[in-house]
Formats: structure tokens, C-alpha cells, sequence
């Protein structure tokens, strides 16, 4: 039963992340990416990781793609008209996914899954979690913080440069 | 699971979704004869007595008025994005404990749809979801004031959400757990031996940015810019007719009822009363009217703020957001930080 809800997820997760890549018109793009994330949040839930489920859905769908779907309705966009293609991007593209696909397949058949799927019940602790993330992975944590922090003024003093023009 | 358990579980959840589904249409009668009392006019008095009848008559307009889809909608997006909204807003209901565990069947039956223990944070992602429903709804009707109230409403809504959700980081600071039935047994004891260990004594500034964060998020006055009528016509339902505008409706009074639930939930003890010790099945009742109490009265506040306040500006809007709430609930996360570790609460 887990494992079929799990699949069915997975499925979802990996059809509408295609779906979002090919679509032409944007809004729809950001709204596969939307029913994507959702299917991912379902993975983690059936994988017993409610709380970054939750987070998964609260951060992720519920304000990035908010704030892009924002954007996209600000500036109005319409469909994307298909710009002249080379027959040589086609062959490139093909090459560049055999090869990811290629490494894929090379690390999982050296590594293998460290351990099998497992569907425990729902625990939901948060505390081991945090107890790792500010112990073990502290240094990681803050770089990534310095590193939004970085983003964020970059992006103040940008805006600024341009007010000031 | 027996076919008994089946029954309690569907029993749970369905008996407070009817619940809901027959308090909301009651909430607009409520609302507009409370908008009468405050502007000093009847308000619905003609139809059945104190205009009761009003609403099963509206509810048969609303199902057999011409449903009008915009020809250069976006189809799909348009009858999709009523459904979101009510989706969203009647399945937040499904964590919220109304009530002390019932014993019935030989069993101890919670009274909670679902016991999840990432309860709270359920809670804000779908909350968060529900903004789709309005800013789809803005987007598919291809209307400029339609497309404004979805933008309106998407901006607000992130801003909002931030201060919300920070304040109630300290409740979840100071019950140590995301599960809404913890929260509320973390606030059963009393304090000094009479005052009730609610979390809105100890986190009083927290209570104030949830609650003036939860208008926000529920598109009420004085932050119903996403609709603002006298601006927008109708904002992000300018082109919904019908049904379909009044499960916009429906969405918004569920939407207000789950606030407020929440609100009792975190701050205000849930279904427990200082001194009330539920036992047996009428204790389960007592508790389960302790909690609509509770939570009636913070909807008839916001009825009641409804018909006092004037709209916010949209600059205003967003600096009371930024500059005002989300400091505040800052500060409060650090004052319950710091009341934690001088062991007070």
C-alpha cells in the first residue's frame, strides 16, 4: 500500500517536472512545478519525513512559487514564441542527457541504495533533526545562511545602482 | 482496522466538515445582520423570522443563476480555481482537536480528524496553498481588476504568512511540540491557582501578531485589498458568477472559522477550561462546546472589525507587514526564549 502510493507520487513528481520544462507559457510551467513539489511532499510523507514534507510545501509551494507566479503575472508574460533552432541543439541536448543519464546509472550501480526503501510509521520527530543541524552540520547550516545573506544584499545593492541612474 | 474503527475514523472527520459546511452559510446571515446592528439599519429581517430564511433562499439563487465563464478565460484554470480555494480552506480544518477524547465502543476516541504530528505545520502549508486558489482565479479570468486582486493578494499573503508564522514558532517554542493536542495540554494548568496557563498571558504580543496577521490571510477588512470593491470591483472574483462565486464565499467564512479555531487552539487552551476536567461522555461534549464558544466569539470579532475599520492602503498595507508585525513577532520569539531559559513557562 505504501509502496503504491509512493510510486504513484514519484510518478506525478516526475511527470508534471516534464511537464513543466516543455510547457510554452510560463504560468503553466510554474503551476506543473506547483502539482511537482506537492507529489514530492507526498514521497517524503510515505518515506516517514513528515516535518520536511511540511516544509517542502510550506516554503517551496507555498511562497517561492508564490512569488513567482507574482512576477510572471506583474510583467504579464505570454507564451513563449519558439526562437530559431539549430538541428545542432538537438543533437547536443541528446548528448548531454545520455551522458547524465550514463552517470546516473554508473553511481547508483557502484553505490547502490545504502539501505532499502523504508516505510516506517510516521514519527515525525524534530528533534533528532535539529540536533544534527546544529551539531554536525552547523558549518554547513550557517554558510548557507552567509551565502542567502550574500544573495539578498547583492540584490538590495542592485536595486539601489538602479535607483540612483 | 475492524469496521468499527472505520466508522469512528469517518465519523470524526465528517461530523465537524458538517458541521462547517452548515455554520458558514449561518456566518453570512451573521455577518449582515451584525452589519446592521453596528451601522444602526435592520439588515435581512423579511424572509422567515429575523430573516433566518435568507439563507436557504440565497443558497437556491446561487445554484440556479446563469453560470457566465468568460470567453477569453483560460477554461481549465477558471473552474478549477473556486475548488482550490474551498479545498484548501475545509482541509486545514482536519488537525484541529475540537474537543476531549470521547469514550465510546469501548474505545478512547479522540475528538481530531486527523493526529498528525507535524500538526501546526500542516496547518500553514495548506493555508499557504489556499493563496493559489485567489491568484488562479485572478489569472485564468483575463480581467485587469481580476489579475490585480490575484497580485495583491499573492504579495500580501507571503508578507503575512512570515509574521504568522513566526509568532506561533513561540507556541511552539514554549509546548516543545508541533502536535495541536500537546499544545493544548501544555496550557491545562493554571497559574498562581486561578489564572489559566493559556499561552496568551505569557505571549500576549505574539497573539496580537497572529491575529492581525489571520485578517490578513483571510482577505478580511482592513486588509481585504485582494477584493477592496470600491478599487477593484470585486478584485480576483469580478468574473465568477453563480456557484462558483459563492464557493469564493464559502472559502473565505471556512477560511475565517479555521482562524479562529487555530487562534483558540494556540492561545487560548482549545477545548480546556481552568478547572474543567473532562471525563465521560459528558465531559466530551462540555468540551467540545467550550471550544465552539471559544472560537464563535473570535468570528463574531471578526465580523465585528469588519464593519469598524476602514480599508488599509496598499503602502500601508505592506509596511505594517514588514516594518511592524514581523519585528514584533521577532520580538516575541525572543521574549519566549528568554522566559524558557529563566524556567518561567
Amino acid at each position: 500500500m505504501e509502496r503504491l502510493v509512493f510510486d504513484a507520487a514519484a510518478a506525478l513528481t516526475i511527470l508534471f517536472a516534464g511537464l513543466m520544462v516543455m510547457h510554452p507559457h510560463p504560468v503553466k510551467s510554474v503551476l506543473a512545478l506547483v502539482v511537482s513539489f506537492f507529489g514530492l511532499a507526498v514521497c517524503y510523507v510515505m518515506l516517514s519525513a513528515p516535518f520536511i514534507a511540511a516544509i517542502q510545501v510550506i516554503v517551496y509551494a507555498g511562497a517561492i512559487l508564490v512569488l513567482f507566479l507574482f512576477v510572471l503575472m506583474l510583467l504579464n508574460v505570454g507564451e513563449e514564441t519558439r526562437g530559431r533552432e539549430r538541428p545542432i541543439q538537438r543533437w547536443l541536448s541528446a548528448a548531454a542527457l545520455l551522458v547524465f543519464a550514463g552517470l546516473l546509472l554508473g553511481l547508483l550501480r557502484a553505490h547502490g541504495a545504502s539501505a532499502p526503501l523504508s516505510f516506517g510509521p510516521l514519527s515525525g520527530d524534530v528533534a533528532p533533526l535539529a540536533r544534527l543541524l546544529f551539531s554536525r552540520y552547523l558549518l554547513p547550516f550557517e554558510a548557507l545562511s552567509v551565502l542567502l545573506l550574500a544573495a539578498l544584499v547583492g540584490a538590495f545593492v542592485l536595486a539601489q545602482r538602479e535607483k540612483g541612474a | 482496522m475492524s469496521a468499527v474503527d472505520w466508522l469512528i475514523l469517518a465519523l470524526r472527520v465528517l461530523i465537524p466538515l458538517g458541521v462547517i459546511l452548515t455554520v458558514v452559510p449561518m456566518l453570512g446571515w451573521a455577518e449582515r445582520r451584525g452589519a446592521g446592528l453596528i451601522q444602526d439599519r435592520p439588515g435581512p429581517n423579511r424572509v422567515g423570522p429575523y430573516g433566518l430564511l435568507q439563507l436557504p433562499v440565497d443558497a437556491v439563487k446561487f445554484f440556479f443563476k446563469e453560470d457566465v465563464i468568460p470567453a477569453n478565460s483560460d477554461k481549465v484554470l477558471y473552474v478549477l480555481a473556486p475548488g482550490i480555494a474551498v479545498f484548501a480552506a475545509l482541509t486545514t480544518f482536519a488537525v484541529i482537536p475540537y474537543g476531549a477524547s470521547l469514550p465510546a465502543a469501548g474505545r478512547d476516541i479522540p475528538l481530531i480528524g486527523a493526529d498528525l504530528s507535524i500538526g501546526v505545520l500542516y496547518v500553514f502549508a495548506l493555508t499557504s496553498l489556499s493563496v493559489y486558489g485567489i491568484v488562479l482565479a485572478g489569472w485564468a479570468s483575463n480581467n485587469k481588476f481580476s489579475l490585480m486582486g490575484g497580485l495583491r493578494s499573492s504579495a500580501q499573503i507571503i508578507s503575512y504568512e512570515l509574521a504568522m508564522t513566526t509568532a506561533a514558532a513561540g507556541v511552539i517554542l514554549s509546548s516543545s511540540s508541533l502536535r495541536l493536542p500537546d499544545i493544548i495540554w501544555a496550557q491545562e494548568r493554571l497559574w498562581l491557582g486561578f489564572l489559566p496557563r493559556w499561552n496568551v498571558v505569557p505571549q500576549f504580543l505574539g497573539f496580537v501578531v497572529f491575529f492581525v496577521s489571520a485578517f490578513a490571510e483571510t482577505n478580511r477588512v482592513p486588509f481585504d485589498l485582494p477584493e477592496a470593491d470600491a478599487e477593484l470591483v470585486g478584485g480576483y472574483h469580478t468574473e465568477y458568477s453563480a456557484m462558483k462565486f459563492a464557493m469564493f464565499m464559502m472559502a473565505e467564512y471556512v477560511n475565517i472559522v479555521v482562524a479562529c479555531a487555530l487562534t483558540v487552539t494556540l492561545y487560548f487552551g482549545g477545548w480546556s477550561l481552568p478547572g474543567f476536567h473532562p471525563e465521560g461522555i459528558v465531559g466530551a461534549i462540555v468540551s467540545i462546546l467550550i471550544f465552539s464558544a471559544k472560537t464563535l466569539f473570535f468570528v463574531l470579532v471578526f465580523i465585528w472589525v469588519r464593519w469598524t475599520l476602514p480599508r488599509f492602503r496598499y503602502d500601508q498595507l505592506m509596511r505594517i507587514g514588514w516594518k511592524a508585525l514581523l519585528p514584533l513577532a521577532l520580538v516575541n520569539l525572543l521574549w519566549v526564549a528568554a522566559l524558557i531559559l529563566v524556567r518561567w513557562i
